[in-house]
């Protein structure tokens, strides 16, 4: 307890000391005024008296050391002491300060940005009760390429009876869905849940209740909506408990509110409703599905066992669809997934070798400053200050720098995150859940120090080893600035360039693949195109209505002045669709197959409209009406599926399975392959059916050829013509079809324009450190130089000198470099399109870039290096 | 968890100085320093200095404690007083002293005697 004692009061004493510093001053000095006021009135004069009471004093100074000695730990004292020091020099050399600081803060900072998105995205454990638990079932079937394939509900019934990895499944997905209130109908985004999903995930509502397998059964229209909803038309208020909302149609009551920021996997829905899980037949619809495993049961047991389960469920399907599997994949797997992961990865690896190239900028400019004080150590050496206390000094300083720099790095990555958080690829999940938390705050801290050792630690050893040479003579004569320093630095800017070229060249092929998926063909001309998403109102069941209205918008639209055509499709950007019989009529006779494709609806001017290419036969026109044979078009991918090697045109088809009793269609025309799951992502096989043959969606993509260059300009008018026909068909935005397209390009944009501003950073420190060490080094062979000169040398002998220094260095550095880079290249080739991870052209490129930044480098110095002047340099001792 | 005695007496001087609080009662630096002067008779020339850092170890380990006063001259001064531990502690190292003397006594006797 005593100790203890001793040590809070030591502690305190730290904190207090200069008071403390200032009350002994005071208590010796009323000691000696005491003792000189005793030894007056025993006859001394003033004088006299206060030599007595000094003497029966002691040393002022000693008593006072010792005394500071006892009042706390010593140790600490002198970290304060050397601290104070270290500011002290720091700010008598604003220009080193200034430039280490600034460059290890934009490094520790850029670091923590990146790291806090690392850590939201891929650490972070998912919102849910244990999530490490949680996995995606998916069914597969790889002879369809039908990967992560929705799952019908009586398959899941199966899966849940047969299995015993699982502690439960639950389905959900997204359904469209139309919200009418007072002010008109609109699209919000609605999810359909199993009620068992809520609990399996182990989220309650923040507010009400959830809904309870019974009243699902009974098929009550309970719905729970977002806290986002909540907040945005209750105002946050309890009174939404309760209330009733019009959806598709009809009044669904909402009976909670669930916590902020739910979501299920990439779903975020605003109302959520309720679906009976119990299927006596198989019905066609599929959905997501989720699960939890049991406690001690591992992925790959869960695997095993499911697809055991797949091969005894396939001898129960029809024959169409035996191949099929499933897979199990951990939720966080699913949600980002392996090429952002790597990304992200590759992103946090690029910003970190920013860091170390910082780092060795900053020991190079440091071992520069060390040789230059190496005077100021020897002199410190001399009285008395061990190694030791010389090394801590020397690293305390360092440390210090490193803690400056982590602050300000701070205060940038606050703003960065802010950045990120506003412009970052919004496809990438998790992305709003970035902040700067304790984890977080923790890497900075980390860095920081890391910086601070790294930075202090080779200065600190030179110095120590330089201590046992008598160093006031090199300090004097400084011929070579301490060899062994010399040596380091030239290696530290050899690894910087070897950095800088894995970096550049990692850039370079992303550009590379960027400029590859811009140029990508999607199968239609977007240019000048407008989409316009209309829905019909909730009133128009039958489906001749929901036809009618949109033939006559089409009608109106088209007489807009400035449209110069206008087409219909359901939905021109396709997630993933479902694999989905397909009953096609062949040389060899009538085959049925689960096949990968979309099926949509289109206008008559759809294809013209986007500018996408008939390959063979004809578009659908007038005369495919309701009562004339339905006829379909297909695109490329879909005719070499269906119809290998054989002519489409003429053959007919039948959704669905054999038996289905589907109306047959006649294939009258191919067309060019579109991308319509993004730039990214090959063509599907697609079929086209009539709008006027076929009961239309709810939902309609409608675009426009405009020929106007800003076709935003007539949105305006062309919502006019649609109210003209329908007042209450819902419109959401009018958006130009170029800058749809771009949303698929987010991701890769940020990654790119990420990897190039590191790399260009990376670059120009580089040059910075090559740059530094050339100057450095020219002005402490000066002498030499002279000497050169004055036996013969000429000013180009020296020029040729001093560039081939810093070639050798930058040359070795790139030669490194670019063995990392290729091998390294490899490991994240997965990123890359349209171009291979060993691409000759970029690496050529990078290593001319670098090795020209190089020589720039040396250039001026190098120039200056030519004017010396003989005389005066060898006079210079 | 007792701290080292030879620290804390400082040559028994730290014994001195809460004996000298316990006989007169709450003291300042200088008048502590007189008084130990006077009672050694003079004989024990004492560095008045060394005296602060005795009276911060003790403070540190609890036995005595100080405020700001005024001294009977009118000065600011610190004002030493005996705290309920330093007292207690006190009657432990006066016994632990006296037996430590007279072992030494009785060392120094036999000594004599075989000389």
């Amino acid at each position: 307890m005593t100790r203890l004692r001793i040590s809070l009061r030591r502690l305190w004493a730290l904190v207090r000391s200069r008071q403390m510093d200032r009350e002994i001053d005071d208590e010796i000095t009323s000691h000696l005024a005491e003792a000189t006021e005793e030894y007056v009135k025993r006859g001394l004069s003033p004088d006299e008296a206060r030599w007595a009471a000094q003497r029966s004093f002691g040393g002022v100074p000693q008593t006072k050391e010792v005394y500071r000695q006892v009042r706390s730990f010593m140790w600490l004292e002198e970290l304060s002491h050397d601290v104070r020091y270290a500011l002290r020099t720091l700010r008598k050399s604003p220009t080193f300060a200034t430039t280490a600081t600034a460059t290890l803060a934009l490094a520790i900072g850029t670091n923590t940005a990146m790291f806090s998105v690392l850590n939201a995205v891929l650490l972070r454990p998912l919102p849910y009760r244990s999530p490490e638990q949680l996995v995606m079932l998916w069914t597969e079937d790889p002879t369809q390429n039908l990967r992560e394939g929705r799952s019908a509900l009586w398959d899941v019934e199966q899966w849940r009876a047969q299995s015993q990895s699982f502690a439960d499944m639950a389905t959900f997905d997204s359904v469209s869905t139309v919200l009418t209130g007072a002010d008109g109908a609109e699209q919000i985004v609605g999810a359909s849940i199993s009620p068992n999903l809520l609990p399996l995930l182990g989220v309650r509502p923040v507010l009400g209740r959830s809904f309870s397998t019974e009243e699902t059964e009974q098929r009550q229209r309970f719905v729970l909506i977002s806290h986002r909803f909540w907040q945005a038309r209750f105002g946050g208020s309890h009174d939404a408990l309760g209330a009733t909302l019009m959806l598709n149609g009809l009044p669904s009551q909402i009976i909670g509110i669930l916590p902020a920021d739910f979501q299920i996997a990439t779903l975020d829905a605003d109302v959520w409703e309720p679906h009976t899980t119990r299927r006596s037949v198989r019905g066609p619809q599929t959905w997501f599905v989720v699960g939890r495993l049991r406690p001690t049961v591992r992925f790959d047991q869960a695997q095993a066992e499911m697809s055991a389960i797949a091969r005894r469920l396939n001898d129960q399907l029809p024959a169409a669809e035996r191949r099929q599997g499933i897979s199990v994949v951990p939720l966080n797997l699913y949600m980002v997934g392996p090429q952002s992961r790597l990304a992200l990865w590759v992103l946090g690896a690029a910003v970190f070798c920013v860091f170390l190239i910082a780092a060795a900028n900053v020991t190079s400019l440091s071992l520069a400053r060390s040789t230059a004080r190496a005077r100021e150590m020897a002199v410190r050496a001399a009285l008395g200050a061990s190694a030791g206390r010389i090394v801590r000094q020397l690293l305390t300083e360092s440390v210090v720098l490193g803690a400056v720099s982590g602050l300000a790095g701070t205060l940038l990555a606050v703003v960065g995150i802010d950045l990120i958080r506003a412009f970052g690829p919004a496809n990438l999940p998790r992305l709003n859940e970035v902040s700067l938390d304790l984890r977080v705050l923790g890497l900075a801290l980390a860095m920081s120090l890391l910086a601070g050792i790294l930075v202090g630690l080779t200065p600190a050893i030179t110095a120590m080893r330089r201590d046992l040479r008598p160093s006031g003579e090199e300090g004097g004569r400084s011929v070579s600035g301490g060899t062994s320093s010399r040596r380091i630095r030239r290696a530290l800017v050899v690894a910087e360039f070897a950095l800088a070229i894995v970096l550049l060249v990692g850039a370079g092929l992303l550009v590379r693949s960027w400029w590859y998926v811009s140029n990508i063909d999607p199968g239609f001309r977007p240019e000048r195109v407008v989409v316009m998403e209309v829905s019909s109102p909730t009133t128009f069941n039958i489906p001749a209505q929901r036809a009618d209205l949109y033939h006559r918008a089409l009608e109106q639209i088209q007489a807009v002045p400035g449209v110069e055509s206008a087409g219909i499709i359901d939905d021109l950007f396709t997630g993933n669709p479902r694999e989905q019989a397909l009953t096609m009529e062949r040389d060899a006779g009538t085959v049925s197959e689960r096949l990968l494709f979309t099926r949509d609806e289109v206008s008559a001017d759809f294809f013209r409209t986007l500018g996408t290419p008939l390959l063979r036969g004809r578009f659908f026109s007038i005369g495919d009406r309701l009562e004339a044979p339905r006829v379909a078009i297909i695109n490329d991918a879909m005719a070499r599926r269906a119809w290998p090697g054989q002519d489409p045109v003429g053959r007919r088809f039948m959704l669905g399975a054999r038996d289905a009793d589907g109306p047959w269609y006649t294939v009258v025309g191919v067309v060019g392959d579109m991308r319509r799951q993004g730039l990214e992502r090959e063509a599907l096989p697609q079929i086209f059916v009539s709008l006027a043959q076929n009961p239309p969606s709810r939902n309609v993509d409608v675009f426009i050829r405009t020929s106007s260059d800003d076709p935003l300009a007539m949105a305006g008018a062309l919502r006019a013509a649609v109210r003209r026909v329908e007042k209450n068909a819902p419109i959401y935005g009018v958006t130009p079809l170029e800058q749809q397209l771009g949303t698929y390009l987010t991701q890769r944009r940020f990654q790119t324009s990420l990897l190039s501003g590191f790399s260009v950073v990376a670059l120009l420190m580089a040059a910075v450190g090559i740059y530094g060490l050339i100057q450095y080094s020219i002005a402490t062979r000066t002498q030499e130089i002279g000497l050169r000169m004055a036996i013969g040398a000429q000013a180009g002998d020296i020029f040729r000198m001093i560039i081939s220094e810093g070639l050798t260095l930058s040359l070795t550095g790139v030669a490194i470099g670019l063995v990392g880079a290729s091998w390294l290249g490899r490991a994240g080739s997965s990123l890359l399109l349209g171009v291979s991870a060993s691409d000759p052209l970029t690496f050529t490129a990078v290593s001319l870039l670098l090795t020209a930044v190089a020589t720039a480098a040396c250039y001026f110095p190098a120039r200056r290096a030519m004017r010396v002047d003989p005389i005066r340099a060898l006079r210079m001792t | 968890m007792t701290p080292d005695k030879s620290d804390v007496l400082y040559g028994t001087l730290g014994l001195m100085v809460i004996k000298t609080l316990e006989a007169l009662g709450p003291l300042h630096g200088y008048r502590i320093a007189r008084r130990i002067e006077q009672i050694s008779g003079n004989q024990l020339a004492l560095n008045q200095g060394t005296l602060y850092p005795a009276l911060l170890k003790l403070e540190q380990i609890g036995w005595i404690s100080s405020k700001w006063g005024t001294s009977e001259t009118g000065r600011r001064v610190r004002i030493y007083v005996l705290t309920r531990t330093g007292r207690k502690q006190l009657h432990k190292e006066e016994a632990q002293w006296q037996r430590a003397a007279r072992i030494v006594e009785r060392f120094l006797k036999i000594s004599e005697s075989r000389s």
